[in-house]
C-alpha cells in the first residue's frame, strides 16, 4: 500500500525528528510511504483568523499536489480536523468542492490509521514508565482521533498513564491565539501544567506539535521537571525504532 | 447606548480580571461544580441526551425556519388570552413602552425578575433617568445591583462573588448581621425582598418560552421571586426576544428538558411558571394586566443569514460559558458586553455592531467545546471564526457594523504572505531552511520582533530540530517526489 505522508508545517519547522520517525511507524507496517517536496502547511493560522480567501489558495494547493488516489496520513489531529472537515466547509458551494471532498475523504490521523486501518498490535520494548496524555483539542473534537491513540498506548504493557483532571481543557495554544492574547493563553498554559506536575508523571504525552511547544515552551521557562514528549516520539521508542 | 470598545479597552480589563486572584480562585470553583454536576446528572439520567439534543435542534430551527408566522401565531393567541403583545424593534421602543405603562399607570417602582433582555436594552439605567427604580428581585441580581454591577454570566449572575463577600455586601447596603451561611443569606434576601414585595404594582421578567400555538409563556425559576413578579403584581410586563418562540407545549417541555440539567445540573428547577394571561373574571389573584413585549433588536439581520441564525436558537442555559476555557480564566465583565462567554462572542457583535466589538471575537482559542455541548447544537466555534472573517471582509459581509470594523493591516498583509507562501512548495522550503539556518539568531533576537515576543513572554524558544528535507531524502524506503 502506498500512503502519502504530510509532516505539517510545525512538523517541517521544528519537529523533524517526529516526522522521520511517524515515517517509521508506516513503514514499520510495510506501507510505502510517499513524501511530496512541495508539501507545506494545512492552512489553520490564515483559516482560524478569518482569512478565507487567502486560505482557498493553500488548501487547492494540497488537495492539487496529493493528486494520486492514495490516503494521505497526518501527524495531528489538528489538521487532520481541518483538512478533512474544514476543508469542506470553506468550499461549501464552490466550483471546486468535490475536488476538495475526494481530498478530504482520504486523510487520516496517523493514530487512526495504524489503529483502525493497520490494526496495529505492538509490543512494549521499553522500561516501566508513568506519562500522562493532553489532548489536542480539534483532535478531540473535530477529527476524533483521540480513542485510536489511547488504544495505542493501552498496548504498551510498561507504560502506565495517570490521566490528567482537565484532559479534554484547551492548553491554550489555538494557533495564533496564543500570540494574539497571550496574557488569557498564560492563563490557560499554567493551569495545565499545574495539572500536570500534580500527577507526578515523568512525561507528558501529546499527539500535537502546537499543544506540545506551548506547554514545553512554558514548563521550560519556569524550569518544570516533568519532561515533554511527542507522542510519535515515544511510540516509535517504545516499539524499538530507535530516536 | 453602545460605545465603541477599543483593543487598548480589552487589554486593560482583560488584565484586570487576570490578576484578581479572588476572582480566578471564585471563578474556578463555580464553574467545575456547574461542569461536574452537570455530567454527572448526564450519566446518570439521560441516556438519551444526544437524542434529546438533536430534537431539542429541531425544535428551534423549525421555528427559526418560519418566524414571523410563528410570531403572528402567537400574537394571535396571546392576544386572545388577554395579554396586550407589543412589537419593539430596538431597545429604545422597547424601554419606552415600559415606562409609558409605567407613567401612564402612575407606577414609581418597578420589581423585576431576572431577564437578560432587559440587561440587553439597559432597562434600568433607563428608567434611572426617567426617576423610575427598577428592583431586581433574583438574589444574584440583587446582590449584583447593591454593588452596582453588571450580571457576570447569563444564569448565575453574581457567580464571581463568594459566600463571604455576599455576606459583607449585605452588611453594608442592607445593614445586615455579618453572615457567611448560604441559609443565613438567603434569609437576609428574603426579609429584605419581602418588604419590597409589600404593595407594589408592577413586574417585570424574561420568558423562556413563547408557546405560538397556545398564546401562553413559560418561565423557568428558582427562588419563587418570578413567581412574585409575575402574579402578585397588579401589571405584568414580560420582554421575550423574538427567538424564544417555540411551536407547542411539547417542544417547549423538550427544550425545557435540556435547559435545566446543562445551566445547574438539576432535572427541574424549583419554579416553572406557566402563564396564559392576565386573571380571569371570576379569578381572585394573577395580575389585572398582563403584557409581552416581543423584542427584535437586530435579530431579524442575524436570522437573516444562513449561518449565524443558528444562535438565534440559543435557550440562554449558560453552559458554553461554564465550558470555555477563556470566560472561566476572565469572567464575564471582560467582555465588555450584556452577553459574555462564547454565546456572547457570537451574538454581540450582531446585535450591537462588529465596529463597536472588534476586538470580542479574539476572545476564543476555538477549542470546540462550547460546540460540544450546546443542548441546542449551535455551532459557536464556527460562527465565531465566521465573525473573524466578517473582520477581515473575507466573510459574507453580513454582519452589522463590519465594514467600519478596525482591523490590523499589519496582520493582513503578514497573512497575505503567508498564503502565497504556503501555496508554494518552491517558496515554502526556501523559507522554512531560513527559519532553520537562523534558528539560534532567532533565540537572541526573538525578544525584538513582536510576535515571537509575545510568545516568549511566557515561553522558550523551542529547539528546532530543521532539515526535514535532507532528512527524508535520506530515509530508505521514501519515495520522496
Ligand atoms: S449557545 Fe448553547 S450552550 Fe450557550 S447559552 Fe445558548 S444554548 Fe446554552
Amino acid at each position: 500500500m502506498k500512503v502519502y505522508f504530510f509532516a505539517t508545517c510545525l512538523g517541517g519547522a521544528v519537529f523533524s525528528q517526529t516526522a522521520l520517525n511517524c515515517i517509521k511507524l508506516l513503514q514499520r507496517e510495510g506501507v510505502e510511504v510517499v513524501f511530496k517536496k512541495d508539501q507545506t502547511c494545512c492552512g489553520q493560522p490564515s483559516y482560524n483568523s478569518g482569512y478565507y480567501d487567502q486560505t482557498r489558495q493553500i488548501v487547492l494547493h494540497n488537495v492539487r499536489l496529493f493528486k494520486e488516489d492514495y490516503p494521505v496520513i497526518v501527524p495531528s489531529g489538528s489538521c487532520v480536523g481541518m483538512m478533512a472537515h474544514d476543508y469542506l466547509e470553506l468550499f461549501e458551494g464552490h466550483k471546486e468542492y468535490d475536488e476538495v471532498k475526494n481530498f478530504s475523504l482520504r486523510v487520516y490521523e496517523l493514530a487512526e490509521f495504524l489503529d483502525k486501518k493497520l490494526e496495529v498490535h505492538y509490543t512494549d520494548l521499553g522500561a516501566p514508565i508513568k506519562v500522562t496524555w493532553h489532548s489536542n483539542c480539534h483532535a478531540l473534537r473535530v477529527s476524533k482521533v483521540i480513542e485510536s491513540a489511547k488504544k495505542i498506548i493501552s498496548q504498551l504493557s510498561n507504560v502506565e498513564l495517570v490521566p490528567l483532571q482537565r484532559e479534554e481543557e484547551c492548553c491554550g495554544f489555538g494557533g495564533t491565539f496564543a500570540v494574539k492574547e497571550p496574557e488569557i493563553s498564560n492563563a490557560m498554559v499554567q493551569e495545565k501544567i499545574h495539572d500536570i506536575e500534580s500527577r507526578q508523571v515523568e512525561y507528558i504525552l501529546s499527539a500535537d506539535a502546537g499543544c506540545l511547544l506551548n506547554i514545553s515552551g512554558a514548563m521550560a521557562k519556569m524550569r518544570s521537571k516533568t519532561k515533554s514528549m511527542h507522542f510519535y516520539d515515544f511510540l516509535a521508542q517504545r516499539v524499538g525504532l530507535g530516536a | 447606548m453602545t460605545h465603541t470598545h477599543t483593543d487598548h479597552d480589552y487589554e486593560q480589563v482583560i488584565g484586570e480580571k487576570l490578576n484578581d486572584a479572588q476572582l480566578r480562585t471564585n471563578l474556578r470553583s463555580a464553574m467545575d461544580t456547574l461542569i461536574h454536576k452537570r455530567k454527572d446528572l448526564l450519566k446518570e439520567r439521560y441516556p438519551e441526551w444526544e437524542q434529546l439534543r438533536t430534537m431539542g435542534q429541531n425544535a428551534k430551527l423549525k421555528v427559526l425556519s418560519k418566524l414571523d408566522s410563528f410570531v403572528q401565531q402567537f400574537e394571535e393567541n396571546a392576544t386572545k388570552n388577554g395579554f396586550v403583545v407589543h412589537y419593539a424593534s430596538t431597545a429604545r421602543d422597547a424601554n419606552e413602552i415600559i415606562y409609558n405603562l409605567a407613567k401612564e399607570r402612575g407606577v414609581e417602582r418597578i420589581l423585576k425578575g431576572k431577564s437578560m433582555a432587559s440587561e440587553e436594552i439597559g432597562l434600568n439605567q433607563y428608567m434611572k433617568e426617567k426617576g423610575i427604580v427598577a428592583k431586581e428581585t433574583d438574589l444574584g441580581e440583587l446582590i449584583i445591583q447593591l454593588i452596582d454591577e453588571h450580571p457576570v454570566h447569563i444564569v448565575v449572575p453574581a457567580i464571581h462573588k463568594n459566600r463571604h463577600q455576599v455576606g459583607k455586601i449585605f452588611q453594608e447596603k442592607l445593614g445586615a448581621p455579618l453572615e457567611s451561611e448560604p441559609e443565613k443569606l438567603n434569609g437576609i434576601a428574603r426579609k429584605h425582598m419581602r418588604g419590597e414585595f409589600e404593595g407594589f404594582k408592577m413586574g417585570i421578567s424574561g420568558v423562556n418560552f413563547a408557546i405560538a400555538n397556545e398564546g401562553a409563556i413559560w418561565l423557568v425559576e428558582n427562588e419563587g421571586n418570578g413567581r412574585m413578579t409575575t402574579t402578585a403584581c397588579d401589571i405584568h410586563v414580560a420582554i421575550c426576544g423574538i427567538e424564544k418562540m417555540v411551536e407547542s407545549f411539547e417542544d417547549a417541555s423538550i427544550l425545557n428538558n435540556l435547559l435545566c440539567p446543562s445551566a445547574v445540573g438539576v432535572q427541574i428547577t424549583c419554579y416553572q411558571n406557566i402563564i396564559t394571561g392576565p386573571r380571569q373574571e371570576g379569578e381572585l389573584d394573577g395580575p389585572k394586566e398582563a403584557h409581552i413585549i416581543l423584542l427584535d433588536h437586530n435579530r431579524s439581520n442575524i436570522l437573516a443569514d444562513e449561518k449565524y441564525y443558528r444562535a438565534l436558537s440559543c435557550i440562554r442555559c449558560g453552559t458554553c460559558l461554564n465550558h470555555c476555557p477563556v470566560y472561566d480564566k476572565i469572567g464575564g465583565h471582560a467582555y465588555l458586553a450584556t452577553y459574555p462567554g462564547p454565546i456572547g462572542v457570537v451574538i454581540t457583535p450582531q446585535l450591537f455592531g462588529l465596529d463597536n466589538y472588534a476586538h470580542i471575537a479574539n476572545l476564543c482559542s476555538l477549542c470546540g467545546r462550547c460546540g460540544e455541548v450546546c443542548p441546542v447544537k449551535i455551532p459557536l466555534p464556527e460562527l465565531i471564526r465566521d465573525l473573524r472573517a466578517e473582520k477581515t471582509h473575507e466573510g459574507r459581509g453580513v454582519v452589522r457594523g463590519y465594514k467600519d470594523t478596525k482591523h490590523s493591516k499589519l496582520e493582513e498583509l503578514g497573512m497575505k504572505a503567508f498564503a502565497k507562501i504556503a501555496s508554494n512548495g518552491t517558496l515554502w522550503r526556501a523559507v522554512m531552511a531560513l527559519s532553520g539556518t537562523f534558528a539560534p539568531l532567532g533565540k537572541l533576537f526573538g525578544h525584538y520582533t513582536p510576535v515571537l515576543q509575545k510568545w516568549l513572554r511566557y515561553r522558550e524558544m523551542p529547539k528546532v530540530q530543521g532539515n526535514l528535507h535532507a532528512k527524508i531524502k535520506n530515509l530508505p524506503g521514501v519515495i520522496y517526489e
